[in-house]
């Protein structure tokens, strides 16, 4: 049995962009040694998300305003707006990003693969995106394997 | 680039520091009270990017007296500002020290920081106190802005009255060759402090206030519905200038907010450098 895990940091440089992660995925599974199981991939912040799509920038662009259509960073003037826009304590600063938090659930947070025969088992299309909601920042992702060894 | 500056930063969060100087968590936590997580200077710059601007001036308070703690020394900010030209120091030394005017002359004259801030709610001194005077007098002779901390104060156990905008009036009358900023538009005492600009070519004031909604509907409510925006743009357009507070907030929020307020595009331009500049005495 193997289980390894492994912690991955995503530099963003926008305020969102997808940025094509799969890469690592198939690495941290060679690495490993695991002949047959599953890969998960998580990040570790409540405003960016994993999301698996194809691997071409025009959907990267709709991916991104398409969530931003649905949770926009900022309530039109004059409604009600988000309920997160106030102080936080224990942060020391606003909290004003409902908006990327929303986006966030929307879009999910992780994603896993099957391995078999060492390789990650994926669609001829399927791409691995870390999408960032409220760049740039340095984020981190963790992948882990589970499975069987050769 | 000639984009713009950010005249109100502190470098709280950057990670490269906290790896050479271990001892910066602590004011990071315990005395500025900020919770995000520690980033490589590249995310610092990647946000002045995002903003449009180019260069972004460091704070440090020196609280050595009042916090036992120092959020940044003077020696750190020289030190990060070799590690990147896009940053431009201040210094910060306790008004209340006899030595203060030659702490900060070795600062600038040593170090090659730019700028003096000051910070009374957390150094717990009141602007006009006269034991200062010797400092400002130092902080003139070197051609130095002193940008001081204004109105509210977030961290625990600060003290809102030493950032009352009246407590800076003697400071602006006895210097008046003393270029001074009052961050935060020294909120909630709005319309104090553009009194005080208004009277004192001097005082200049800088747009770091977020103070609760989000940065959009607070500079809206303190840059129209307290004083009208006109009153700025006609009147104090030369006495503006873009700051941030990041990492308290994102610099690129902040600077979305100060653009989508209405100023024609030759204010934008005195807001973002052209007034930022004039303080740094004429070079970024």
């Amino acid at each position: 049995m193997i289980i390894k895990m492994e912690r991955i940091e995503v530099q963003s440089t926008k305020d969102m962009e997808m940025i094509d992660i799969t890469s690592h995925l198939e690495r941290v599974v060679k690495e490993s040694g695991l002949h047959n199981g599953i890969v998960l991939a998580m990040t570790t912040h409540t405003s960016s998300g994993l999301i698996v799509t194809e691997g071409i920038e025009c959907l990267e662009r709709d991916v991104v305003a398409h969530l931003d259509r649905l949770a926009p960073k900022e309530a039109p003037p004059g409604a009600p707006g988000y309920w997160h826009n106030r102080y936080l304590d224990f942060d020391g600063r606003l909290g004003f990003n409902a908006g990327d938090h929303l986006k966030s659930i929307l879009g999910g947070i992780n994603c896993f693969f099957a391995v078999e025969n060492g390789k990650v088992v994926r669609g001829g299309r399927q791409t691995v995106y870390f999408v960032e909601y409220d760049g740039p920042l340095a984020r981190t992702v963790i992948i882990q394997v589970m499975g069987e060894g050769a | 680039m000639n984009l713009g500056i950010d005249f109100h930063t502190h470098p709280l969060l950057v990670r490269e520091m906290v790896a050479r100087h271990p001892e910066l968590v602590k004011p990071a936590r315990e005395t500025f009270y900020i919770g995000n997580t520690f980033q490589p200077i590249r995310t610092f710059l990647l946000e002045l990017d995002e903003a449009g601007l180019d260069k972004a001036v460091l704070l440090p308070i020196d609280a050595q007296r009042t916090r036992a703690d120092m959020v940044y020394n003077n020696e750190q900010v020289a030190e990060l500002c070799a590690m990147e030209p896009r940053f431009i120091g201040f210094a910060s030394v306790d008004p209340m020290r006899p030595d203060a005017p030659q702490l900060l002359e070795h600062a600038i004259k040593v170090l090659g920081l730019r700028g003096l801030k000051l910070a009374p709610a957390m150094q717990e001194f009141f602007a006009d106190d006269r034991m200062a005077y010797p400092l400002y007098e130092k902080a003139l002779e070197l051609g130095i802005p002193i940008l001081f901390h204004a109105g509210m104060s977030w961290e625990p156990g600060s003290r809102l009255a030493y950032g009352q905008p009246l407590r800076f009036e003697n400071v602006a009358a006895d210097f008046p060759q003393l270029r001074i900023v009052l961050a935060h538009l020294a909120w909630p005492w709005v319309t104090e402090a553009v009194a005080l600009a208004l009277k004192y070519p001097n005082v200049y004031l800088d747009t770091s206030a977020l103070y609760f909604d989000n940065p959009r509907d607070f500079l809206t409510y303190a840059m129209t519905h307290i004083v009208p925006l006109t009153v700025f743009e006609r009147s104090l357009r030369n006495q503006i200038v873009f700051g941030s507070n990041y990492p308290r907030v994102e610099i690129k929020n902040m600077a979305r907010a100060v653009r989508g307020l209405g100023f024609s595009e030759e204010c934008q331009k005195l807001v973002f450098r052209e007034n930022a500049l004039r303080l740094l005495g004429g070079r970024a």
